[in-house]
């Protein structure tokens, strides 16, 4: 028998794609898979600066790494299609997508605008849309993918002033489970990681009106760190995780809402 | 969009890249892909082999094909509503259907016609067919 070892995950060398990377939970996914060995693309819609900084402080850290970045609006499928066209003629291959690019907009329903409707669901869920769509031919013609889509504890729990937030993570959790049935076959992976409360400036607003009781509610008594959503991506993106397709991650502490 | 400005020519041209693309994407022997083999009945294809066969052939021959392009030309001209009812091919949209599969042997298009069926007619042919209409459509630069 050959001896087990875990000291190859099986992404060095890989290609990952990270929507949204510059900031919070995304900037800490890019460190992780590059601290992997693998050269990470992450996109980025309009802080340039923030993103140029991610890229610093990584190369910083990890001289050898590939890291860049892009401005890419996953709301547009053409600026989608161009971004994965350019990634893999470049390349020329492409290991893991993270559907990582949100925005939060909350608020009661009967108060929101069209846009606060149409902006989250469009960024959110038509988002990983189509970039599941540009990245699939090219994995199903290598036999080979891993795709995990960044969800949220509110695609499963009612959380009020969240109906459009929710609404679209539970649209990517249904996507997730779905498109994993297409492409098992083709030896593309298909998970979502559903991240509970984390500490970055987007979820600010929410742990700021929650106040010291959203810590109550969370059996591990913490807020969780961009870290921990990271390593819960790192996990399903390696070879640790080739038996598990179609499933919805929850990374929250063992989140309740009573 | 008519099959008239298509010569057999120009189909036996390409036909063996063609083939060769398809036998690597359904991972069969090149020997096994015929011409008139249908993908689905006789290489074993499901259809989401057909996104895979369409991106090689993309870059096999440097052309743009939109996803749906092959159902889409196949209705031609025809208004939806003209080319099928109910999820079946109306008259005109079945004669016009063998009109645009004229690769496809006629006794395999069995009336009535269901549109979600449409593909399980396509042969190596109807690939080729539809490389040279977007080589046309699109010259290469």
């Amino acid at each position: 028998m050959t001896a087990p070892s875990l000291a190859d995950s099986g992404l060095a060398d890989g290609v990952a794609i990270v929507t949204g990377g510059s900031r919070g939970i995304g900037r800490a996914i890019v460190e992780t898979l590059a601290a992997a060995g693998m050269e990470v693309i992450f996109t980025y819609l309009g802080n340039a600066a923030a993103a140029q900084e991610t890229i610093a402080a990584i190369t910083a850290a990890l001289p050898d790494t590939k890291i860049s970045a892009k401005a890419v609006d996953v709301r547009d499928s053409a600026a989608c299609v161009a971004f994965v066209e350019e990634t893999e003629a470049r390349t020329e291959r492409l290991d893991v997508l993270v559907n990582n690019a949100g925005v939060i907009r909350d608020g009661l329903l009967g108060m929101l605008s069209d846009d606060d409707i149409r902006t989250v669901l469009a960024t959110n869920v038509e988002g990983a849309f189509n970039m599941c769509r540009c990245v699939l031919p090219f994995m199903m013609s290598k036999r080979r993918g891993r795709i995990i889509n960044i969800s949220s504890v509110s695609g499963e729990k009612g959380g009020r002033g969240q109906t459009n937030y929710a609404a679209s993570k539970g649209a990517i959790n249904a996507m997730t489970r779905s498109l994993a049935c297409e492409v098992a076959a083709r030896n593309i992976r298909v998970n979502a990681v559903a991240p509970g409360v984390i500490d970055t400036e987007m979820s600010k607003t929410v742990r700021e009106l929650a106040g010291d009781q959203i810590t109550s509610r969370i059996l591990l008594k913490r807020i969780g760190k961009p870290e921990d959503i990271a390593h819960a991506v790192w996990f399903l993106a390696s070879r640790y995780s080739d038996y598990i397709t179609g499933q919805v991650l929850s990374v929250d502490g063992g989140f309740k809402m009573e | 969009m008519s099959n008239t400005n298509i010569t057999t020519e120009e189909i036996a041209a390409i036909l063996p890249k063609v083939a060769d693309t398809i036998a690597d994407a359904l991972g069969c022997d090149a020997a096994d892909v015929k011409p008139d083999s249908s993908l689905i009945g006789d290489l074993g294809a499901e259809s989401i082999d057909f996104l895979d066969i369409v991106f090689r052939l993309e870059r096999a021959f440097k052309v743009k094909i939109p996803r749906g392009k092959i159902i889409e030309d196949a209705r031609g001209t025809l208004a939806e509503s003209e080319f099928e009812s109910g999820g079946t091919l109306t008259p005109a949209g079945e004669a016009r259907l063998r009109e645009f599969l004229s690769e496809v042997p006629a006794d395999r298009i069995k009336s009535p016609v269901k549109a979600a069926e449409i593909a399980k007619l396509f042969t190596v042919e109807t690939f080729a067919k539809m490389v040279i209409r977007q080589q046309k459509a699109t010259p290469a630069t």
